[in-house]
C-alpha cells in the first residue's frame, strides 16, 4: 500500500493547480494537501484534505510553513503569468518568480522534501526564425534575447534546472516545460487570445502551435509525482496546428493582419492601454514546436487524452 | 481532361503529367503533417504556373536523370544567379523530369525564414530552414534534401567570378554521415547569365541588415537556356562516423566539390549560345581548367 503523503502546492489559486490537487485527492483520498498563494483565496471552494493559505513565498512566514509540516512533495506552480509587461508587475514577477523560487528550493533542500515538481513553460525557448523542428530539452533558452521582459521566466527555469542537477542524488526534481495549456479554467494569454470574440490572424506568416488541454496537463503533473525521474521534460502532444486553422476550429473570427506591422500596432494600442504581450507577436510569426520524446519514454505514447482539435473544441465551453 | 486551374500556357501533355505526378504525391503524403507547413495543393498550383517558364522561357534540359534511384538523397548543387532561381528550377526538374517524382526540400538561409509572405510561401512549397536537425527529421521521413554547400556566397559572385565555386561548407556532409544518406551531385549551367552584370552593394547591405544586396542591370531574369546535370550518386563511407575529424570530413567534402566542378566544366563546354560577350571570361576559365586537368 502506498504511503500517505503530504504535498505542498504553491500557486493553489490557479486553475491548473486546483485541478491537479483535486485529481490527486480523488485518487488518494487520505493524502493531505496544503496550498498557498499570494493571490486572494477567500472564494476558493473548500475541498476535503486541502488547506489553502494566502501568503507570499518570498517572506518569513513561508519558512514557518516548512517547519510546521513535513512535506513529501512540493508542486511549484506559482510563477506569475508573463502576459503583462507593466513595470510594477514586472518587478513583482522577478520578486516572486525568481527570488521566490530560490526560497522555495532552499526550503525544500533544508526540510528533506523527496520530490519537487516545477512548472516552467516552453516560452523559455523563444519564438525565433531559426528554431529547429522540434526543440529538445537541451536547446538553449533564448526567449529573453528578443524579449527581455521574459527574463524572469528564463531565470526561474535556469535556477530550477541548476538546483535540480546539484541535488540530484538527494531530491528527485522534475521541471516541466509545457506547450500552450488551454482550457476553461486557464487564464493565460493564449487561451484568452483564442477564446476572444475576434483575434488577429497572421497573413504573412503561418506558424504552427502545440496545445495541451488543462485536464491532460493536470494528469501529467500528477503522474510526474511517481513516473518521472529527475530531469527536464517538454510537454506536448504529437500533433500541431497552424494559427489560422486553430482559429477556425475554435470558431473565433480571425482578422487577417500582417504581423510585420504588429510591433508598431501594439505600441499604438499600448497608448490606449490595450496591451498584447510583445512575445506573443513573435509566436504569431515563428513556430516554436517542442519534442515530446523524453516525456514519452516514461509516460508512454498515450500520455494525453485530447487531440489538439478536441482541446480547441473544449475552449468553446468558456 | 484539362485541369481548370491550369495555366493558359500549359501544354495538354504537361497538364496530364502533373495530374499523374500529384496523384502519386498525394498518396505518398497521405496522413503526413509537415511541421513547416508544406502544402501540396499550393505546390501543384505553383508548378502549373511555372512549367511554361521552365519549358519555354529557360528551355531547361535535364541530363543524367537515370542516376536518380528511388530513395532519399542529399542533393548538392552549385549555386548561381543573384536570386536563387536555380533552386526553383532543380525542384521542378525533380518533380517532372525525374522518376519517381519527388518534392526536394530546399534548405534556405535564416534570412529567408524571417521574410514576411516569402518565408511562408517558400515553407509551403517545401523549403525549410538550413539546420541539421531539420534535415535529419526529413530524411527520417523519407524526404530528399536540396542543399547549396556554397551558401549565400554562391549567389554573391561578381560577373568575373561566374561558375567559380566558393568553398563548400561541411554541414551537409556531416548530416549525410549521420543518416548514411548518399549525396547526389547536381550542377546548373546558365543561371549565372540570368543577371549578367552585377555589383554587390556590401555597405548598403550591411546598413539594411541584409545578408547580400546584388544590384543588377535587369530586374527580370534574362531567358538564359538552363542545363541541369545530375551526376551518379556519391556513396557515404560506411566506416566514417558523423563525428569524424574536420580533416577527414573536409577531404570528403572536397571530393563532392571537385565532382561538381568537373560537371560544371563539362557542362559549360556543351552550353547553348547566349550572351556570348559576357561569356568570354567564362570560356577562358573553362579552357584554363581543362588544360590544368590535362596537365594533371
Amino acid at each position: 500500500m502506498e504511503k500517505k503523503k503530504k504535498i505542498l502546492f504553491i500557486g493553489i489559486a490557479g486553475g491548473l493547480a486546483l485541478m491537479t490537487a483535486r485529481l490527486i485527492l480523488s485518487e488518494n483520498p487520505d493524502w493531505e494537501i496544503v496550498g498557498i498563494d499570494s493571490r486572494n483565496i477567500s472564494d476558493l471552494y473548500p475541498i476535503k484534505n486541502l488547506t489553502a493559505l494566502q501568503m507570499k513565498y518570498s517572506r518569513g512566514n513561508f519558512e514557518n510553513l516548512f517547519r510546521g509540516h513535513q512535506f513529501d512533495a512540493v508542486y511549484h506552480l506559482g510563477r506569475i503569468s508573463h502576459a503583462s509587461n507593466e513595470q510594477n508587475i514586472l518587478a513583482k514577477r522577478i520578486d516572486l518568480s525568481v527570488m521566490g523560487t530560490n526560497r522555495i528550493l532552499e526550503m525544500c533542500e533544508r526540510s528533506g522534501v523527496e520530490k519537487v515538481i516545477i512548472l516552467s513553460t516552453f516560452h523559455v525557448y523563444g519564438a525565433l526564425s531559426d528554431n529547429p523542428i522540434f526543440l529538445t530539452e537541451d536547446a538553449p533558452l533564448r526567449a529573453s534575447i528578443k524579449n527581455p521582459e521574459l527574463r524572469d521566466v528564463v531565470e526561474m527555469d535556469q535556477i530550477s534546472t541548476n538546483w535540480m542537477w546539484k541535488n540530484q542524488n538527494t531530491i528527485s526534481t522534475v521541471v516541466l516545460r509545457p506547450c500552450n495549456i488551454i482550457g476553461t479554467k486557464i487564464q493565460n494569454a493564449m487561451t484568452k487570445f483564442l477564446a476572444g470574440p475576434v483575434a488577429l490572424s497572421p497573413v504573412d506568416y503561418n506558424p504552427f502551435f502545440q496545445f495541451i488541454h488543462e485536464f491532460d496537463m493536470a494528469q501529467i503533473l500528477y503522474r510526474a509525482l511517481t513516473k518521472l525521474p529527475t530531469g527536464t521534460y517538454n510537454v506536448a502532444g504529437n500533433d500541431f496546428i497552424s494559427m489560422r486553422e486553430a482559429l477556425k476550429v475554435v470558431g473565433t473570427t480571425g482578422i487577417p493582419f500582417p504581423m510585420m506591422l504588429a510591433g508598431g500596432f501594439n505600441r499604438m494600442l499600448k497608448k490606449l492601454s490595450i496591451e498584447v504581450p510583445a512575445y506573443l507577436i513573435d509566436y504569431l510569426k515563428y513556430s516554436c514546436l517542442i519534442s515530446n520524446h523524453e516525456l514519452k519514454k516514461h509516460l508512454g505514447d498515450e500520455f494525453h487524452r485530447f487531440s489538439i482539435k478536441e482541446a480547441l473544441d473544449l475552449i468553446k465551453l468558456r | 481532361m484539362t485541369n481548370p486551374a491550369s495555366s493558359l500556357f500549359l501544354s495538354a501533355e504537361d497538364d496530364l503529367k502533373i495530374n499523374e505526378i500529384f496523384r502519386s504525391l498525394r498518396e505518398r503524403y497521405a496522413g503526413y503533417q509537415d511541421p513547416w507547413g508544406f502544402n501540396i495543393e499550393l505546390c501543384e498550383r505553383s508548378l502549373r504556373r511555372l512549367i511554361p517558364v521552365y519549358r519555354k522561357y529557360f528551355k531547361v534540359r535535364v541530363f543524367g536523370e537515370e542516376n536518380v534511384k528511388d530513395h532519399s538523397y542529399i542533393v548538392a548543387s552549385n549555386h548561381s544567379g543573384q536570386i536563387p532561381l536555380d533552386g526553383m528550377l532543380i525542384i521542378i526538374a525533380f518533380l517532372i523530369d525525374v522518376a519517381p517524382p519527388r518534392v526536394l526540400r530546399a534548405m534556405v538561409d535564416r534570412f529567408m525564414a524571417k521574410l514576411p509572405f516569402i518565408g511562408d510561401y517558400s515553407a509551403q512549397t517545401g523549403a525549410i530552414l538550413g539546420e541539421r536537425r531539420n534535415c535529419e527529421f526529413l530524411i527520417d521521413h523519407g524526404e530528399s534534401i536540396l542543399v547549396f554547400p556554397e551558401g549565400l556566397k554562391g549567389i554573391t559572385k561578381n560577373t568575373s567570378e561566374f561558375y567559380k565555386l566558393r568553398p563548400f561548407s561541411e554541414g551537409f556532409y556531416r548530416t549525410a554521415l549521420q543518416k548514411k544518406t548518399p549525396i547526389l551531385p547536381v550542377c546548373v549551367i546558365g543561371a549565372e547569365e540570368m543577371y549578367p552584370f552585377v555589383f554587390h552593394a556590401k555597405s548598403l547591405a550591411k546598413f539594411l541588415r541584409l545578408p547580400t544586396l546584388p544590384l543588377t542591370a535587369n530586374l527580370i531574369p534574362l531567358p538564359s537556356p538552363i542545363d541541369i546535370y545530375i551526376g551518379p550518386e556519391i556513396e557515404i563511407p560506411p566506416t566514417l562516423e558523423a563525428e569524424a575529424s574536420d580533416k577527414e570530413v573536409k577531404e570528403k567534402v572536397y571530393e563532392v566539390e571537385h565532382t561538381i566542378k568537373r560537371m560544371l566544366i563539362q557542362g559549360l563546354k556543351n552550353r547553348r549560345p547566349f550572351l556570348d560577350l559576357i561569356r568570354k571570361p567564362i570560356s577562358k576559365y573553362v579552357i584554363r581548367e581543362t588544360k590544368a586537368k590535362g596537365a594533371r
